[in-house]
């Protein structure tokens, strides 16, 4: 059963008041590189986007959802929708939208790029993940291929001639990048023949377009272990001879059943079971790992924007369900003649409502500073400008990743409880994006490598210089939310909450400095809660100030303003007092799970 | 199927070129109708505040159209809209999906359908193209009118109401093949328009007036580069006093009102209440 109004999948409202209002986008046109934009061309551009979001992706997510890829006599057959939906992605130009003008592209700024696509992810993730996957493959040549590379792989990404993917994870080896097994050895034609086996390869292969591009990373005959002997090979399912294509001895070994993301296959693939299977390095030898992780952020900040998304979509869905769904009667009314109220009338779905509210929209607030600060990192005006803005956005990345996912999580299954016994049935969508949304808290480094990375890595990083940057965002906020008016109470509590977070994690640094590496890292899962919190809230203040400044502008539209401040309210009230015990629970060195033998489970 | 040839009044100007055709396309600023429309307590207008707006969709539809006949045949597509200087974002729309160049004829009054009917016809003389293709009516006010004025004023055929005769999931549709159908001399154009009973083929010759209906075909999206290439294109400002036109309505809005709520139904005992009530009641039996 389908309702009768549309799911518009995010609030085009909520959007805009991120990029125009919380902050503003067309400050991005002044630098020289987005110089050639303006609101006009983001706003046609998130038109037509969230016009093909709705129109033509999200009628197609049920069926490639309840349709999986098979594995035929070797290849994988992806539901017929994709050869419609994946050429109207690259007619949107949104392949190349961000790169230079000499790569084909528009130099189109992350942050409108980001919202943008969130559209089509919220409207069906499976088939925009071909396209993320093409993108990334397609960056990495673009900053590290040689010019042969590029005009042979790199040139058909961007036009969509071709997919590409990201091979890192082997079965032996998939957070541990280090015990890759794969191995390259020189040919004397320049290139080098590959070996060896990846798993979990998203979109490994497909029928929509007539090649595939994996990236993959392998280890060189003779390179060192671990990570340093690593390099990047561009290996395509067919590759170029003469003037035709071959095969290039890349088999499809297996398709996993997933339970989620089921428009796109995963799969296992083998390298040269026949001793012909031909790669091309990118970049220098031995910095494969590297080179792909300074693509990580914009991975990471996809993957926190699939997870807004595919909450905002559940959101939407149960906002809907809950106005036309009558069911039972105000605690006020005893009369069962009274005719039924509408579901969202009963204070307990408004609180499951808001909490998603708070969730989704305090999310994007989060995946929209961070694709700000990726532009500014990359296009800044000034070096200082620049540097500033990368350890903002090293520190948020993993915050940005991971709240969406696990928060993002709770909210789809509160879509899924909003709706009822039909929420648990796959009559309706919501359990649907449940599925799907697991995969964000897995994929692209794990929550628990994300917490590792945060406080063993980027709050410590340049000696406290990424977390004084980060400070000196969240400082700049509250003086605009006092000058706005906001609730000076909450101002305070979040210069507190900042304060304690700033103390503890000079504590945790004091005692990794001195050795005490374990006790340093014990509670990462709980300070990546912490952080999140206080990010979100950050986020929330912003939010806060920018809706009084809307209603002291006075006029219609107050509606939307004071759900914001009830959803800041709701973050301030019921979250940020989280903050103490979480700040208590990293310092007490409680040590639970690190007495924990595999014996006593 | 209806097929009735129509043979429709001669043409006063030269073609464009051979084979090229020239068409003027309008692109109406209408609200979004997934905003939410509310009328002021004094019926005035409708709350104006906060509402999204676009170009209206039959009028996007006669744009695809447009876009595709000059893709066949070549020629350019020259996008029109009336209003304040907001309908640019219109025209920029327009120009973003493929049209060449724009005019835009600047008035800020209201505005009836003789009025905007005139100033088009100005801008026809003025263009001089072989076809203009108008969106059948506009979502706001529903009038179906300014075309059928337009014909008349400008003394040429006209064909309300293009559709197609294949539907929009068809393979003639995904190759974006246009559904008015150019001549081979290019002298006319076959119009397969909407009828009650189904569907009607003319035959008009050029130049014409077309108004298009819903069922003519799938707009396009608005690329990037096609929003970037857009920017550069040109569109060029004319007013009613330049056109000549004296734009003073002879329509007055009196005032604006929200339908009255429907009220809840109710339920009869048995078919005799029924049938006394459609009787009685609604004295409809």
């Amino acid at each position: 059963m389908s309702l009768p109004r549309t799911n518009p999948l995010l609030n085009d409202r909520d959007v805009d008041f991120q990029l125009y209002e919380v902050r503003d986008a067309t400050w991005l046109c002044t630098l020289p590189t987005f110089a050639e934009h303006s609101r006009e061309t983001f706003s046609l551009l998130l038109d037509s986007t969230r016009r093909l979001a709705r129109e033509v992706f999200y009628p197609t997510y049920r069926p490639m959802d309840s349709e999986p890829p098979v594995l035929r006599e070797g290849r994988v057959h992806v539901h017929p929708l994709m050869r419609k939906l994946y050429p109207q992605m690259v007619e949107l130009g949104l392949a190349a939208a961000t790169r230079p003008v000499e790569v084909g592209g528009q130099q189109l700024p992350l942050t409108v790029h980001s919202v943008a696509s969130a559209y089509l992810m919220a409207a069906n993730l499976s088939a925009y993940a071909y396209l993320g996957l093409s993108l990334g493959a397609a960056h990495l040549l673009e900053a590290f291929g040689s010019p042969w590379l590029r005009d042979t792989f790199m040139s058909r990404l961007y036009s969509g001639e071709w997919t590409g993917t990201m091979a890192l994870t082997e079965p032996q080896a998939g957070s541990s990048l280090a015990d890759v097994r794969t191995r390259a050895s020189p040919a004397p034609d320049g290139s080098w023949r590959i070996s060896g086996s990846k798993i979990f390869i998203s979109g490994g292969d497909q029928d929509f377009t007539e090649n595939v591009v994996h990236l993959t990373l392998a280890r060189p005959e003779g390179a060192p272990p671990g990570t340093r002997g690593l390099s990047l090979f561009a290996v395509p399912a067919r590759r170029p001879e003469g003037e035709r294509w071959v095969d290039n001895d890349v088999r499809v070994a297996g398709l996993i059943h997933k339970i989620g993301w089921k428009g796109i296959p995963s799969l296992a693939l083998n390298y040269g079971e026949r001793g012909d299977c031909h790669g091309w390095l990118v970049g220098e030898p031995g910095r494969g790992l590297t080179q792909m992780f300074q693509m990580m952020n914009e991975a990471r900040i996809m993957v926190g924007l699939n997870a807004v998304a595919t909450a905002s979509a559940a959101y939407h869905e149960a906002l809907l369900y809950a106005q036309e769904r009558p069911q039972g009667r105000p605690a006020s009314v005893r009369d069962a003649a009274q005719p039924q109220c509408f579901i969202i009338e009963h204070p307990d779905v408004r609180r499951m409502l808001l909490r998603q509210k708070a969730i989704v929209e305090g999310g994007l607030g989060l995946l929209v500073e961070a694709s700000w600060q990726a532009d500014v990192a990359e296009h800044g005006h000034s070096e200082e400008q620049r540097a500033r803005a990368r350890w903002v956005l090293d520190l948020l990345t993993p915050v940005a990743k991971t709240f969406p996912a696990e928060k993002g999580f709770e909210a789809n299954a509160l879509a899924v409880q909003i709706h009822g016994g039909y929420g648990y049935s796959s009559e309706y969508l919501p359990e649907a994006w449940l599925r799907d949304q697991k995969l964000n808290t897995i994929h692209e480094g794990t929550s628990g490598i994300q917490g590792l990375d945060l406080l063993g890595r980027k709050v410590m990083a340049g000696g406290g210089e990424a977390l004084k940057a980060f400070a000196q965002e969240v400082g700049s906020t509250v003086e605009r939310a006092r000058r706005a008016g906001v609730d000076p109470k909450w101002c305070e509590e979040l210069g507190r909450a900042l304060g304690e977070v700033v103390a503890l994690t000079g504590e945790l640094g004091a005692a990794g400095a001195t050795g005490q590496v374990e006790r340093m890292l014990m509670h990462s899962a709980d300070y990546l809660e912490l952080f999140s919190v206080l990010a979100v809230a950050w986020q929330w203040l912003a939010q806060a100030a920018a809706a009084s400044e809307g209603l002291a502008r006075g006029g219609e539209g107050r509606d939307f303003y004071d759900g914001k401040l009830l959803a800041a309210q709701y973050w301030f009230h019921t979250e940020l007092p989280r903050v103490g015990p979480l700040v208590a629970l990293c310092r007490s060195g409680e040590d639970s799970y690190v007495r924990m033998r595999p014996e006593f489970f | 199927m209806v097929d009735v040839p129509v043979s429709c009044r001669s043409r006063e100007y030269p073609l464009f070129k051979e084979k090229d055709v020239k068409i003027l396309v309008t692109a109406k600023r209408v609200e979004d109708p997934e905003s939410k429309i509310k009328v002021k307590p004094d019926g005035s207008d409708i709350v104006r505040e906060g509402l999204k707006y676009k170009i209206n969709p039959f009028d996007e539809i006669g744009v695809e159209e447009g876009l595709r006949l000059v893709a066949k045949h070549g020629g350019e597509v020259v996008v029109v809209s009336i209003g304040g200087k907001e309908v640019q974002e219109q025209l920029r729309h327009a120009l973003a999906m493929g049209a060449q160049r724009a005019v835009w004829v600047n008035h800020t009054g209201a505005l009836d359908q003789m009025g905007v009917a005139g100033l088009l016809q100005k801008v026809v003389e003025k263009e001089k193209p072989d076809l203009v293709v108008l969106g059948k009516q506009s979502i706001d006010d529903d009038q179906n009118q300014v075309g059928q004025y337009l014909a008349e004023y400008l003394g040429w055929g006209q064909a309300t109401f293009a559709s197609k005769v294949e539907s929009l999931e068809s393979e003639q549709e995904k190759s974006k093949t246009p559904a008015l159908q150019v001549g081979a001399d290019g002298k006319t154009v076959q119009v397969v328009r909407e009828v009650d009973n189904g569907l009607a083929t003319l035959e008009c010759q050029l130049p014409a007036v077309v108004t298009t209906d819903l069922r003519l075909n799938l707009p396009r999206y608005a690329s990037l580069p096609g929003i970037m290439k857009a920017k550069s294109k040109p569109i060029e400002e004319l007013t009613p006093e330049k056109l000549g036109v004296d734009v003073t309505p002879k329509v007055q809005v009196v005032k604006l009102a929200s339908p009255p709520e429907r009220k809840a139904g109710i339920k009869v005992p048995d078919v005799a209440t029924l049938v006394d009530k459609l009787r009685n009641e609604a004295k409809v039996v």
